[in-house]
């Protein structure tokens, strides 16, 4: 088998698997499985790159989003009524938006395929990574400069934030609760609201479950 | 080298510095000066282990919590694919050789975290949360101090990163990178002072409901990732194979030796630092810390 031949099914591969995980994200009953259905799918996007000789920036987006899939879970599982993420829940909402949106932006997107101009005469290059980065810091210079420099602003004030003493005492001293007359002090009308609203997601729940369901 | 001879390569070093890693934990402070003894325990351990019977939880996500281990070990061998042991030439090595290691040390957190969501228990799933903190807290510092080495070299391939050590190892310019890194690694391998995720107040953390083959599994896996972490730490900083005499297979595996021993010897001499306390320790000291090193050495590298 020829590089070319081998690199063609390696594409379709690894296409595939990224869209058989990325369905399975909306077909288990957990938000960890979801992250990390969506995480396999980007790594097997960025196998893809790999195999398209995008080395770089194929392993550059498996390193991203490896990080980044646990953080979104970990939120995830904040927000959610789920305390460890592992009880079973529904994981489809608004069903009807939720499709013509899909089946928009894939009619979108295969028209950008059909019509585009691909190039189908690959300039010989040497080394990819090497050819990006005379690319990142040669004519792209000023917008990676700026953003390069955005980034380091924020890891100086995550530093800040971090090595500050806060409300709740010092930082290495972990999340104290809030204080207990919080409670004392909510109005009787501000209450009743806000148990009106619980009432109005324990609603919505039971109708999500049952639209999860039925479809 | 073909593909075959690279992973016959990678799995030996990794099993046999696995076994070095346990004997060597064993004589540091296992109870028993007794040589022979250290160099049984290991196979003593695994054979216990390997006959215990598997117990399980109620609801246990079970293919996650049997896979996991082979990821964690998995992702030890991809990181250690991209370094050149016998010289220069490595059929490993890849242009981006050091953002494949760095990925491949970032997914370790997916692996431990689903090691310890997967038993539907109370201790592993805080251990789990424990190392994501850890991990989340560390792994830009790690990362900018592993991709230093590529500033002077002037290229992300690790076989490049060693040729240009030729004349003068790293760890010479920049001897802050290297302390980091030595710190981060054993923080990534849960490893020492770092084995928060699997603390003795959380009753043994992610490894609490794990028994049989797949905890043998778990820690062959973790000695795996701190050789793996060993042999980037020598080829990155401590020049790979260069050196006189010896065949470069030799110095590499030499180098690899003597930082695993140093980082091994940390699990029984260094105290631990309270989950939160290593958190600020991240965010506060090691990532200033690891920007000076990239400014310093970006600076002599202009």
């Amino acid at each position: 088998m020829n590089p070319g031949a081998l690199s063609y099914v390696l594409v379709s591969v690894f296409g595939v698997g990224a869209v058989v995980s990325g369905w399975l994200v909306f077909r288990t009953d957990s938000m960890l499985r979801a992250a990390y259905w969506l995480m396999v799918s980007f790594v097997a996007v960025g196998a893809m790159l790999v195999v398209l000789d995008a080395q770089f920036l194929g392993l550059i987006l498996i390193l991203m989003m490896s990080g980044e899939m646990t953080i979104m879970a970990i939120f995830m599982i904040m927000f959610m009524m789920n305390p460890a993420g592992l009880n079973p829940m529904v994981m489809v909402h608004q069903n009807r938006t939720a499709i013509a949106a899909g089946v928009g932006s894939f009619l979108v997107l295969a028209w950008v395929g059909l019509v585009a101009e691909f190039p189908d005469r690959p300039a010989p290059i040497d080394d990819p990574t090497a050819e990006l980065g005379e690319e990142l810091l040669g004519r792209s210079m000023l917008v990676f400069e700026s953003a390069g420099v955005a980034l380091l602003a924020v890891m100086i004030g995550a530093i800040a934030l971090a090595a500050k003493r806060g409300r709740f005492g010092d930082a290495d001293a972990g999340s104290v609760e809030p204080a207990i007359d919080i409670e004392s002090s909510v109005d009787p009308a501000v209450e009743a609201v806000a148990d009106a609203d619980h009432a109005d997601d324990a609603d919505d729940h039971g109708a999500g479950h049952g639209m999860g369901h039925g479809t | 080298m073909t593909v075959l001879g690279v992973v016959v390569q990678v799995a030996a070093v990794l099993i046999g510095g696995a076994y070095l890693l346990a004997v060597a934990d064993r004589l540091a402070g296992g109870g028993s000066a007794n040589v022979l003894a250290a160099l049984a325990h290991p196979i003593e351990r695994a054979s216990f282990l390997l006959l215990q019977p598997v117990t399980t939880t109620e609801r246990p996500d079970l293919p996650a919590w049997i896979l996991a281990p082979s990821l964690l070990a998995g992702l030890a061998a991809v990181g250690a694919v991209p370094v050149p042991i016998g010289g220069p030439s490595a059929a490993g090595d890849i242009s981006a050789g050091l953002v494949l290691f760095g990925a491949a040390m970032l997914i370790v957190l997916v692996a431990v975290f689903i090691f310890g969501w997967a038993p539907n228990s109370a201790m592993p799933m805080i251990g789990g949360y424990r190392f994501a903190a850890m991990v989340l807290s560390i792994g830009i510092p790690f990362s900018l101090v592993v991709l230093t080495t590529a500033i002077p070299a002037e290229s992300l391939s690790v076989g490049v990163i060693v040729e240009s050590q030729s004349n003068l190892w790293y760890i010479v310019v920049q001897p802050l990178g290297f302390v980091i890194y030595l710190v981060t690694a054993a923080a990534i391998a849960f490893w020492g002072p770092f084995d928060l995720p699997e603390g003795a107040d959380l009753a043994g953390g992610i490894a609490a409901e794990a028994a049989g083959p797949r905890l043998a599994m778990w820690r062959l896996a973790q000695a795996a990732l701190m050789v793996t972490l060993s042999l980037m730490g020598a080829a990155v900083f401590l020049g790979g194979y260069h050196g006189p005499v010896l065949p470069g297979w030799g110095w590499t595996l030499l180098k690899t030796a003597l930082v695993l021993l140093v980082l091994a010897s940390t699990g029984r001499t260094i105290a631990r630092m309270r989950v939160q306390r290593l958190v600020w320790f991240g965010w506060v000291v090691l990532l200033p810390l690891a920007l000076v090193d990239v400014f310093v050495s970006g600076w002599i590298a202009l």
